[in-house]
C-alpha cells in the first residue's frame, strides 16, 4: 500500500528527512511520533506530494509518487498540521467545494457523500455556520470531513488532536477509530498516548531519521524496561544522593523537584528491581523521613533518550532497529 | 478528467476567489475608492467644463487602476500562503496552473463588474449630452482598460505568490505596474530603436490605441502575452514551495 526508500528532503544545510524506508502495508494504522522539528510533518508532506523529496522515492496504492502524483492525490486524505481553514465560508459550502477539487463533479453524488461525511464527524449541529464561528473541536471535525469527503484509500493525519481539550480529544479519536476500519491510516503526534489508545503500529521519528518501529506494546515493552522512581528523603541533598546511587541496581540518579517543589531525585533502575524496599531500609538507616516516593511515567522525549542511549550501547546508533 | 487541465476543478476555484473577493470589507473600500476618483474627474469634466465626454475616465482611469488592482490581488495567493490553507490546496488533486488559473479568473470576474460599471459614465452622457456619443471610442477604453486591469491582475497574483504579508504583496505589485507603466511614459526620453521599444513595452500606449476606437491586433497580443507572463511566474513561484 505504501512504501517509501530512503526519502531524503533537505532544506539548506538542514537534512529534515534522512533517508527514512519504511512500508506499510493495507489497513494499517501506523503512528509517527516523535517531538517537534523531528521530521514528521515533512515526512507526511513529502508523502502528500506538497514537497518534493531529494532523494529516495516512494509508492502509494502501487503509484509512483514522483510521476504519478496527482493520481495518488486524488485517493489520498490529508488533514495538515494546525487544520487551515478558510474563515468566510459555511461548512457545508466548504465541504462542497472540497469535493469539487477532490473530483465529485456530480452533484447528487456530492450531495451523498457530504451528508455522509456530516453524519460521520458529527457536524449536524454547525450546518450554516461559518468555519470561523466554530469550536476548534467542530473545527477538527471539518478538516477530517474534507480529508475523507471522496472517501480515500489512505488518510494522513497530521497532529489531529493538537490543541483540544481532553473531551475533544476523545471526540476525535473516537472518529478515528472509525475510520481506521476502512482506510490505510498514518497520524503523527507527539503524544505516546495517542498512539497507544489510536496505533497498530509505530515509527519513531528523530533528527529525520526512524529510530524505532514496532508495535506499541513493544514500545511500551521497552519501555517497561527501566523503572524510574521520585524519591524525596529528608536529609542531606549530597548524601543522600550518593546513598540512592550506591543501592544495588540503580543505573543513574536525576536531581528534580516534586509536585510540592520538594527537593528530590529520580532514580533509574532494571525494571526487574523494585526499589521500593532498599529505599525504606536505607532512609530508616540513615534516619531520613521519606517525604515522596512515586513511580514516574516516561515523557515521550524521556522514551527517546531511553531509546537513543541504548542504541549507542549497543553500538548501532543511527540504525533502523525495531523496538521489539 | 483532462490530462492538462480541469476546467471544472479551475471554475470551482474561481467561483470561490469572486465570493471570497466580494464578501471582503476589501474590494467594497477599493470600488468606493476607485468610482468616487473617476467619477470625481468625470463630474468635474462634465458639470464644470461642460465636456460631454467619457475620455477624462480613459485618461485618468489607469492612474487609480494603478492603486486599486494590487489592492485587489495583493490577498489572493499570500493569504493562502499566511493561513497555511495553501498547503491543504496543493495536496488536493488540483495543479499549480488550475490554481494560479482558478484565483486569475475569479479576479477577472470582479474586474469585469468594476470596469462594467464604467459604462455608467458613459450612459449618463448620451443621455445628457445633445452630441452623439462615440459608442465605439468608449467600449474601445472599456475593453482596454479590462485588458490593462487583467495584466495588472497578473502582476498583481504574481507579487501575491511571493510573500505572507499582504502589504508587501502590495508594494510589489505596484512596483511591477509601475515598471510597465511608466517605461511607456518616458520612452520620449530615449531615441530611435529604444524609444520604439519602450513604447511598445509601455502598457499606456496599448491602452491609447485602444482608446481611440483603433482594435488592432498587436495590442491584444500585447495584453495577453503579459498577462501569461506573470501567470507563467506564479505557476513557477509556487511549484519552489518555499514561502
Amino acid at each position: 500500500m505504501i512504501s517509501v526508500s530512503h526519502l531524503t528532503k533537505r532544506f539548506g544545510a538542514t537534512v529534515a528527512v534522512d533517508g527514512v524506508s519504511f512500508e506499510i502495508p493495507e489497513g494499517q494504522v501506523v503512528g509517527f511520533l516523535g517531538p517537534n522539528g523531528a521530521g514528521k510533518t515533512t515526512t507526511m508532506r513529502l508523502l502528500t506530494g506538497y514537497l518534493p523529496a531529494d532523494d529516495g522515492e516512494a509508492h502509494l496504492l502501487g503509484l509512483d509518487l514522483a510521476t504519478q502524483s496527482l493520481d495518488i492525490r486524488r485517493r489520498l486524505g490529508y488533514l495538515p498540521e494546525n487544520n487551515p481553514l478558510p474563515e468566510d465560508i459555511e461548512v457545508t459550502d466548504y465541504l462542497h467545494f472540497i469535493g469539487r477539487l477532490r473530483g465529485l463533479h456530480d452533484e447528487s453524488d456530492r450531495m451523498a457523500r457530504v451528508k455522509t461525511v456530516l453524519k460521520l464527524c458529527s457536524l449536524g449541529s454547525v450546518v450554516g455556520k461559518r468555519l470561523g464561528e466554530l469550536s476548534k473541536g467542530f473545527r477538527q471535525r471539518v478538516g477530517l470531513a474534507q480529508a475523507i469527503i471522496h472517501d480515500p484509500d489512505i488518510l494522513i493525519l497530521d497532529e489531529p488532536t493538537s490543541g483540544l481539550d481532553p473531551n475533544q480529544v476523545q471526540e476525535v479519536r473516537g472518529l478515528i477509530q472509525n475510520l481506521r476500519k476502512h482506510k490505510t491510516l498514518i497520524l503523527s503526534t507527539h503524544i505516546l498516548s495517542e498512539v497507544q489508545h489510536t496505533c497498530d503500529r509505530v515509527l519513531i521519528i528523530n533528527r529525520g531519521r526512524i529510530v524505532a518501529d514496532g508495535s506499541p506494546d513493544d514500545l511500551a515493552g521497552s519501555i517497561q524496561n527501566l523503572n524510574r522512581l521520585f524519591i524525596s528523603l529528608k536529609g542531606p541533598k549530597d548524601d543522600v544522593e550518593k546513598a540512592l546511587a550506591g543501592l544495588p541496581g540503580v543505573r543513574r540518579v536525576l536531581a528534580q523537584h516534586g509536585a510540592f517543589d520538594e527537593e528530590g531525585f529520580v532514580v533509574e533502575s532494571d525494571a526487574t528491581n523494585d526499589l521500593r524496599e532498599s529505599v525504606f531500609k536505607l532512609a530508616t538507616r540513615q534516619d531520613w523521613p521519606i517525604l515522596a516516593l512515586q513511580q514516574k511515567r516516561l515523557s515521550l522525549e524521556e522514551v527517546f533518550q531511553v531509546l537513543t542511549q541504548a542504541k549507542k550501547t549497543n553500538g548501532v546508533e543511527e540504525q533502523h532497529v525495531p523496538v521489539s | 478528467m483532462s490530462r492538462y487541465l480541469d476546467r471544472r476543478v479551475v471554475w470551482a476555484l474561481a467561483q470561490r476567489t469572486f465570493r471570497h473577493s466580494v464578501e471582503s470589507p476589501i474590494a467594497y473600500v477599493v470600488g468606493l475608492f476607485f468610482y468616487g476618483f473617476v467619477g470625481g474627474i468625470f463630474a468635474l469634466n462634465f458639470f464644470v467644463n461642460n465636456e460631454a465626454t467619457t475620455s477624462a475616465i480613459g485618461m485618468v482611469a489607469p492612474w487609480v487602476l494603478w492603486f486599486v488592482i494590487p489592492a485587489l490581488t495583493m490577498g489572493l495567493i499570500s493569504d493562502e500562503l499566511r493561513s497555511g490553507t495553501f498547503e491543504q490546496l496543493s495536496t488536493l488533486p488540483v495543479r499549480d496552473w488550475e490554481i494560479v488559473l482558478g484565483k486569475f479568473l475569479g479576479f477577472a470576474m470582479l474586474t469585469a463588474i468594476l470596469i462594467g460599471g464604467l459604462a455608467f459614465f458613459s450612459i449618463l452622457v448620451s443621455f445628457l449630452s445633445p452630441q452623439r456619443l462615440d459608442w465605439g471610442g468608449n467600449l474601445g477604453v472599456l475593453v482596454g482598460l479590462y485588458l490593462f486591469s487583467l495584466s495588472y491582475g497578473a502582476m498583481g497574483l504574481f507579487a501575491s505568490s511571493l510573500a505572507k504579508n499582504q502589504v508587501v504583496c502590495l508594494i510589489l505589485g505596484m512596483i511591477f505596474c509601475t515598471a510597465f507603466f511608466f517605461i511607456g511614459q518616458f520612452y520620449s526620453v530615449f531615441s530611435g530603436t529604444a524609444a520604439r521599444v519602450a513604447d511598445s513595452l509601455g502598457i499606456t500606449s496599448h491602452l491609447d490605441t485602444m482608446g481611440r476606437g483603433v482594435w488592432d491586433v498587436r495590442d491584444l497580443v500585447y495584453f495577453l502575452s503579459l498577462i501569461t507572463f506573470f501567470l507563467y511566474l506564479s505557476v513557477q513561484r509556487l511549484l519552489t514551495r518555499r514561502f
